[in-house]
């Protein structure tokens, strides 16, 4: 029982612990001490959350901590899932960046190695395991703003080495100080509503609250937390903020600290609010199905590496809310059975997601590192020069693509198992939404596919088609090392995902659908006690291995059979050799899918042609731009930027620059205010 | 003292505050604003004083003794030595005219600054009721002479083109602004009038260095000229 504070206050110490050491200590021990503090926070967090899945529960109150409100925290199974999982992430990345900043490589350490950054990142990790163990508003507030700052200043750690980082910093600035607002504005009338500001006031409280309110408080908290997830519309932090940090810090972001937007959610909308309306969750479910296939089609349309990532994390965040959106539905409508497995299913996803995306964004900040490029356009090639980090990268995106071995597949395989027998739940808006969320599923999962595809073959195999590339030298030990905890953490949720069964079933319970045991784990099984459903992943890869064994022996042995085989130069068209240019690249590889989704992505496209200037027949050069933006942001951002800059502008006119227009402003405000209380009162 | 001796002296007191502060709205020659603000400290103190017998607190006795002599002695000292700074230096250059030592055109006229001044006063009293009503003691029913000083020393900043005539004003503002702490709680802790005269002394000499730098730079110190510094 004394497993848990005991695992927080040491968390809690290295953390701190960590910002003074970053500061002062010399560049060269730097980068190591920091290292092994950071993964100090996260085994020891780590295990805090493990302690607490296993069963374990913990509060406790320290009033003089912090003023006025004191400091309140709690952890319960539900927090426990989010406290491993960002521990599990955070010791990985960790033991990753010491390799990132200590390891000699041509392009340097991009700014994570400097005093600041340093200082910045065991609080930055402490943060990300703090937030789910808060158990008041005021204390899930602060922390919740202390990780939103020092992720923010992680991202500006290599403001000078491009000037994007800057306009990046200032949009995730903007955007989650937006949902800071809003989640402040809604808990603060929920607590003013419930009459307390702790957890346990706010459970007590909801009772007395009137439909209308609840409702505000969800929608409220609900866009602030799906904003932290990446969740469109305001998605357009992510796709930004997360190409343009530092890797170690991008893996951090996707992997740990947009799962806390759906902790949030679950939190506030399971736990605290005990479920509402169908009208709370067809919204989340909007908001899940509609990011789960925007985002991967953005992804698909990347030639970005790390964007293409970022995006397909908005993608996996939109997966997991669809998840939690219909466990309430479920929930609402009384079905508890499917509404578990859906949450479960929705948790488990959570859980697998982080584990690829840290390893895949270790993986892309390898080849950064290595090349100083991210454009897959110019990649290409790196498997024989970096083949560790090429395995790496397939193992990832085996568990990205959601089929079978990959993790991936069997968290969506259990959400498409909630929704198909979600249908059992009566009513005409299950009936209708139920269908489209599982083609939403099966497409995202479908351009998954094709996205992953794209990202290994035309980024790690083929032919360089950069110098870069060409150059490019495997990542130093520790880089790998921290990717390949990563990527054992991805095959054990590959190979045994029933040890989490009973971890999950706690997690359910604690966000308030009690009763249901919806995964049992059978150690080598994923048995669903509710809907009578078996998934044996041994026994699916033992059968995947048996398969391909077969199809190489006999391929081989049909191909020995046929002795003769002759070398022969390849066919050019009378051309001349093939180069690099004509292989295809991450651009050409998704043209058809933008053909088939020209409606929904509007690419723009411009053609040139300059011809010779004797003759109108003859050209001289062709030139061709294709650029698909992000539509979403285009309508919906840009006339409230328009908006607010002309109001700016108007604005202007306040200040004509008199000293005594301005005194006369505080003047007439101060008279006003005094002639309102006479009046007034 | 007796009471009614006190609340007589209090009343006095009061009004020598507040009538100086009107005067500097209807007065332009800058030195006899300066005046009339050093005359405002000696009332000032005179409160201070007031209060300091009617409570028997020898400490108020030295704040009374260190207000006069900061208000009424070292502050006015400073502005005079700046404007015959600014005047000589005019003197110097343009050859006399009474351009920095008179106010003469401020952004609302004499009768109608005189009109919103009695208007401010009544406003002040209308606030400061709820207050007075809490404790009606002398020194809290005199409160309400503070306020008015205070919105009064704004309407001076607002109203006045001269820089030294705004420093006035500011000082107007924070005497204004004593006044209130003193009458509502009778009588400040020496510590605390100790930290507020201290900065308004350091205000003042920074004001004034910044003044004569601003007429060297620009020749004038009238600061609606001073419209290049905005966004």
């Amino acid at each position: 029982m004394s497993l848990i504070p005991a695992a927080l206050a040491t968390a809690t110490v290295l953390g701190v612990a960590g910002a003074p050491a970053g500061l002062v200590l010399p560049p060269r021990v730097r980068g190591w001490v920091v290292g092994v503090l950071t993964a100090g926070v996260g085994v020891a967090g780590g295990t805090a959350g493990v302690a607490a899945l296993g069963g374990s529960r913990w509060s406790a109150e320290v009033p003089g901590l912090l003023p006025l409100a004191g400091t309140h925290l709690a952890v319960d199974a539900l927090s426990g899932l989010f406290m491993a999982v960002a521990g599990a992430v955070v010791a990985a990345v960790a033991v990753y960046g010491i390799g990132y900043v200590t390891g000699h490589g041509s392009h340097g350490s991009y700014g994570l190695g400097s005093r600041g950054a340093q200082a910045v990142l065991p609080l930055f990790a402490l943060s990300l395991l703090l937030v789910p163990a808060a158990a008041s508003v005021s204390t899930f507030l602060l922390l919740w703003e202390l990780m939103a700052l020092t992720s923010l200043l992680l991202v500006l750690a290599e403001h000078r080495a491009r000037p994007a980082v800057l306009q990046a910093g200032v949009w995730y600035a903007v955007m989650t100080h937006l949902g800071l607002v809003l989640l402040l504005a809604g808990l603060s009338v929920y607590a003013a509503q419930a009459g307390g500001e702790t957890f346990a006031a706010l459970r007590a409280g909801t009772a007395g609250i009137s439909p209308t309110l609840r409702g505000l408080v969800f929608v409220l908290t609900a866009v602030a937390f799906t904003s932290k997830a990446g969740l469109v519309p305001l998605h357009a932090w992510l796709p930004r903020a997360h190409p343009e940090a530092p890797s170690a810090v991008s893996a951090l972001m996707s992997a740990a600290m947009v799962n806390l937007g759906v902790y949030g959610l679950v939190r506030v909308g399971f736990d605290l609010l005990g479920g509402g309306p169908a009208w709370w969750w067809l919204l989340v479910m909007a908001m899940g199905g509609l990011s789960a296939v925007y985002g991967i089609l953005q992804a698909a349309m990347a030639s970005d590496l790390k964007r293409l990532l970022a995006y397909s994390t908005s993608e996996n965040m939109g997966l997991v809310v669809l998840g939690v959106g219909a466990a309430g539905l479920f929930a609402h409508a009384g079905n508890d059975a499917p509404a578990g497995l859906a949450l479960a299913a929705a948790l488990l996803h959570v859980v697998n997601h982080s584990a690829f995306k840290a390893l895949l964004f270790g993986a892309a900040g390898s080849v950064l590192r290595a090349t100083g490029e991210r454009n897959l356009d110019l990649l290409g090639g790196l498997r024989a020069r970096m083949p560790v980090t090429a395995g790496l990268f397939a193992v990832g995106a085996l568990g990205a693509v959601a089929l079978p071995p990959g993790n991936g597949f069997i968290s969506e395989w259990l959400l498409l198992q909630s929704m198909i027998h979600g249908l059992e739940v009566p009513g005409v808006t299950t009936a209708i939404v139920l269908p489209l969320a599982v083609a939403v599923i099966a497409l995202s999962a479908g351009l998954a596919a094709a996205v992953f595809v794209k990202a290994l073959g035309v980024g790690f195999f083929a032919r360089p088609r950069g110098e870069p590339a060409t150059a490019a030298k495997e990542s130093p030990p520790l880089m790998l090392a921290g990717m390949g905890l990563l990527a054992a953490l991805c095959a054990a949720l590959a190979l045994v995902p029933g040890l989490l069964g009973g971890g999950l079933d706690r997690a359910v319970e604690a966000a308030g659908l009690t009763g249901t045991r919806p995964v049992a784990g059978g150690g080598l099984r994923v048995r669903l006690e509710e809907v009578s459903a078996t998934l044996s992943p041994l026994w699916v890869i033992a059968a995947l291995v048996v398969a391909l064994g077969s199809v190489m022996a006999t391929v081989n042995w049909a191909t020995r059979r046929r002795q003769r085989r002759t070398q022969a130069r390849l066919w050019d068209c009378g051309g001349g050799a093939p180069t690099p240019r004509m292989a295809y690249t991450a651009t050409s590889f998704a043209e058809p899918l933008q053909r088939v989704f020209d409606d929904v992505l509007a690419p723009e496209q411009d053609v040139d042609v300059t011809p010779v200037r004797e003759s109108a027949y003859l050209v001289e050069r062709v030139e061709f731009r294709n650029r698909v933006p992000d539509r979403i942001e285009h309508r919906l951002y840009q006339p409230v930027l328009d908006l607010l800059a002309a109001a700016g502008q108007s604005a202007r006119r306040l200040a004509g620059g008199s000293v005594h227009t301005y005194l006369g402003y505080g003047f007439v405000g101060l008279i006003t205010l005094l002639v309102v209380l006479v009046v007034g009162w | 003292m007796s009471e009614s001796l006190f609340s007589q002296l209090l009343n006095l007191a009061c009004g020598a505050f507040l009538l100086a502060a009107v005067v500097v709205l209807w007065r332009r020659e800058l030195a006899a604003i300066v005046r009339l603000f050093a005359l405002q400290g000696l009332a000032l103190a005179a409160i201070a004083l007031l209060l300091g017998l009617h409570e028997d607190r020898w400490d108020l006795l030295v704040v009374a003794a260190g207000i006069g002599a900061l208000r009424a002695g070292l502050l006015p000292y400073l502005i005079r030595r700046a404007l015959a700074v600014l005047v000589a230096g005019q003197d110097g250059g343009h050859g006399g005219g009474h351009g920095e030592a008179r106010e003469t055109q401020p952004l609302v006229n004499v009768a109608a600054s005189l009109l919103t001044a009695a208007a401010l006063t009544l406003l002040a009293y209308a606030v400061a009721r709820p207050l007075v009503e809490l404790d009606p003691t002398p020194a809290t029913r005199a409160l309400p002479v503070g306020l008015a000083v205070v919105l009064i020393g704004f309407f001076v900043l607002v109203t006045r083109r001269r820089a030294l005539a705004q420093v006035v004003g500011f000082l107007l503002l924070d005497n204004g602004i004593t006044a209130t702490a003193f009458l509502a709680t009778s009588g400040v802790p020496l510590i605390v009038e100790l930290g507020v005269s201290f900065d308004v002394l350091l205000a003042v000499l920074v004001l004034q260095l910044l003044t004569v730098r601003v007429r060297e730079a620009f020749g004038t110190t009238d600061i609606d000229d001073l419209r290049e510094l905005h966004d």
